[in-house]
């Protein structure tokens, strides 16, 4: 079988795409695959200059980093051209990050100029409809390395990959971050955590997560195989979604006491009847510290 | 004449002008970035404690020397409008573990991915191992203990002023225990060829022959191929950040002295993006080397007596620091009580005006956040990076500290070593 040729280009990146996804555990395994033609930290058979002219092969193509429609150069190369070149030959086009996919972090020093390749923040861009059939966005401030081996080795196998409306795969992206937190039991009965550094309470209600309408599987498989951010209690920052970064990340915004943004699909009017009974009942166990060490 | 050289997988690029004289050696070194992502002024409106979210996104590979950085800076904010911001032993031990963790993950991938496959390549030595496999497996090993307290890495957010986010049990400290173990092993056996202890004991240079591994393999390299010598700077160094086992100060050569962050002048340059750096309008070294000559490390003093501050020294430094650190980390693991708060400020603590200083020393060398809030928003905030100080072009009085190091180089592939020994970060340069 002939190995799918892979360019990785950057444009305006910090380069956190591609050091998560060197600590898969299985990278070296899973590059066997494929034919490595650029990469911006691996050892790969071009060189960037040679990369830049665009006229390499290319089956896969990988993009991290925001784009700028002019004035982003290497070796005097517009980014965003090389970008296209290589998108016009290339049978699948991945982004990776948040950056690459709607804009991210870097769209804010020049909004109207900045944006993700085919999506500006919500917004499919001119490019989108010539790209659409074979693009998938994996965003996430970084990507996942686990959702990334998931996506190429479905590629290399030629299986379908379902996407949502922002060409996520639904099966990373079809839950919430908020699927398989340990704070769930917390969440359920409206017990918010007593401050930060607490392992206890959940940090929907006061301290800006928002891992119930944030899609993706920080939870499901776990960062760094060990944890996730509310695991090690910081809210979650809703990377995965166009529109991050919001304001004001450390705290919920609230009406009236609630927050002001539903969990996922679920109609104020339900959460509120929920939030009415759980919050009627005073749980002995929601109240206390789970482990006591002994001075 | 003058030739230009993009170089590449520097976490960015950068282009190079080399300027050889008459004698084909090289004479001026013009270094130029070519855009800036201005997070400085991205940040500018924001939320203060949002910064603890947009930092660490000015770069991939040092992510949480920036996390770091701006929450000293809040809390210096805060205590300098007058809140006490304590922290509690278990909280310093945590960041300072994470940040040794994550000093460690930059010091091997700079290791293995540049300057032992860039010297092979250099001396047309055909290699035969894949140094990417184990850059990646120490990596990845060193970052599954940071994340056990951080919640992930590449970019957490779990530093908050007054401590941390996370709450760890004993389950978690004895597993990051066990991934110290192994990367203490992994280093022992395929890099340094001698265990840690013996590493650290040493003070002659007679001594470095018992090192084995790939590090003894550079070291050979580099001493045969007459690479030892070459890459002398100012001899100047310097050192802010207090934090891990190193001491602030600064030393020229060897006399180490006192130093006040209020004499660090950072200034725009011409053709550039990156702004230089100065400190009393000297250029100085930083990074590990700088932070083993101020903390007087025996063997890196031993090695500067000889070789000065040259590729050889500077390279050792470095490699020996992964054994300090793997050293100090299981200390701090060690002396974690966790029956002490993790975090000592409440939730809704707001200071409407403060002004900040955070100084951590990153991988590459001390970096400096200073921010400014007013009506509760983020007025100005700098960032002063390492690199920022190693790559200055430096001014009519002296030349920049790699620049002043590969001036005298004879051939662009030597220069470009030199150039690359310093551990260039891209990203961070021009933010």
């Amino acid at each position: 079988m002939k190995k799918p040729r892979l360019i990785w280009l950057q444009s305006i990146s910090c380069n956190g795409n591609a050091h998560s996804f060197f600590n898969h555990p299985d990278l070296f395994s899973l590059l066997s695959y494929f034919n490595l033609i650029y990469h911006p930290l691996l050892e790969s058979s071009h060189s960037l200059i040679e990369v830049l002219e665009g006229t390499l092969p290319c089956d896969i193509l990988i993009l991290e980093g925001s784009f700028k429609e002019e004035g982003f150069q290497k070796n005097g190369i517009e980014i965003v051209e090389v970008a296209e070149s290589y998108a016009q030959k290339a049978e699948h086009i991945i982004t990776v990050g948040t950056c690459a996919s709607f804009g991210g972090v870097f769209k804010e020093a020049d909004p109207k100029n900045i944006s993700g390749f085919v999506f500006d923040i919500e917004e499919k861009i001119d490019r989108y409809t010539q790209y659409a059939s074979k693009l998938i966005a994996l965003s996430g401030c970084p990507v996942h390395p686990k959702w990334l081996s998931y996506v190429l080795m479905m590629l290399v196998k030629d299986k379908p990959i379902p996407i949502d409306e922002f060409h996520r795969p639904q099966e990373l992206y079809g839950i919430t971050v908020h699927t398989g937190c340990t704070r769930n039991e917390y969440f359920e009965w409206k017990v918010d955590t007593k401050g930060w550094g607490l392992k206890e309470g959940c940090l929907f209600y006061e301290n800006g997560c928002q891992a119930p309408y944030t899609k993706g599987s920080c939870n499901k498989i776990l960062w760094n195989d060990v944890s996730s951010k509310t695991v090690a209690g910081t809210p979650c920052f809703g990377c995965t979604e166009p529109t991050f970064p919001k304001p004001n990340l450390f705290k919920t915004k609230t009406n009236m006491g609630i927050p002001a943004t539903m969990p996922l699909g679920v109609p104020r009017r339900a959460y509120l009847t929920l939030t009415g009974i759980t919050k009627s009942f005073r749980i002995k166990r929601f109240e206390e510290r789970i482990i006591s060490y002994d001075d | 004449m003058m030739i230009k050289k993009l170089i590449e997988k520097i976490e960015g690029e950068a282009e190079l002008d080399f300027i050889f004289n008459n004698n084909n050696k090289i004479e001026e070194v013009k270094i130029n970035f070519g855009f800036s992502r201005g997070i400085e002024k991205i940040l500018e409106g924001k939320y203060p404690l949002d910064a603890l979210v947009i930092t660490p996104r000015v770069c991939g590979i040092c992510n949480h020397a920036h996390l770091l950085a701006t929450v000293r800076a809040l809390e210096d904010g805060y205590r300098n409008a007058g809140i006490k911001v304590e922290l509690s032993d278990k909280a310093t031990n945590i960041r300072e573990f994470t940040l040794a963790c994550e000093l460690i993950q930059n010091h091997v991938k700079w290791f293995y991915l540049t300057m032992l496959p860039q010297l092979e390549k250099m001396l047309q030595i055909e290699n035969q191992e894949n140094h990417g496999l184990k850059a990646s497996y120490l990596s990845s090993t060193i970052t599954k203990a940071l994340a056990i307290f951080s919640g992930q890495w590449p970019h957490s957010g779990y530093a908050i002023p007054g401590g941390v986010t996370c709450d760890p049990t004993y389950v978690d400290v004895i597993q990051a225990e066990g991934l110290i173990n192994e990367s203490i092993q992994f280093f022992e056996k395929i890099i340094a060829g001698v265990q840690i202890d013996e590493l650290l004991s040493m003070h002659s240079v007679t001594e470095l022959q018992k090192i084995g591994g790939d590090f003894g393999k550079l070291l050979y390299l580099l001493g045969s191929s007459g690479m030892a010598e070459v890459g002398k700077s100012h001899d100047r160094f310097i050192v802010f950040g207090e934090c891990l086992c190193f001491k602030i100060g600064k030393s020229i050569p060897t006399q180490v002295s006192r130093i006040n962050p209020k004499y660090v002048k950072e200034s725009v340059q011409t053709n550039s993006f990156a702004k230089s750096v100065s400190y009393k309008g000297r250029q100085f070294e930083v990074g590990s080397l700088a932070r083993g000559m101020i903390s007087k490390e025996p063997i890196v003093k031993a090695l500067h007596k000889r070789y000065k501050d040259s590729l050889l020294t500077r390279v050792f430094a470095r490699v020996y620091e992964i054994g300090l650190l793997l050293n100090y980390s299981k200390v701090l693991l060690n002396r974690l009580d966790l029956s002490q708060p993790s975090c000592c400020l409440g939730v809704g603590v707001v200071v409407e005006e403060f002004e900040g200083i955070g100084v951590v020393e990153a991988a590459r060398g001390s970096l400096i956040h200073k921010i400014s809030v007013k009506k509760s928003v983020i007025e100005k905030y700098t960032i002063i990076t390492p690199t920022q100080w190693n790559l200055s072009q430096g001014d009519e009085r002296e030349k920049g500290i790699a620049i002043n190091a590969m001036v005298g180089a004879s051939t662009i592939e030597e220069a470009t070593y030199i150039f690359r020994s310093f551990d260039i970060c891209s990203v961070c340069t021009t933010q």
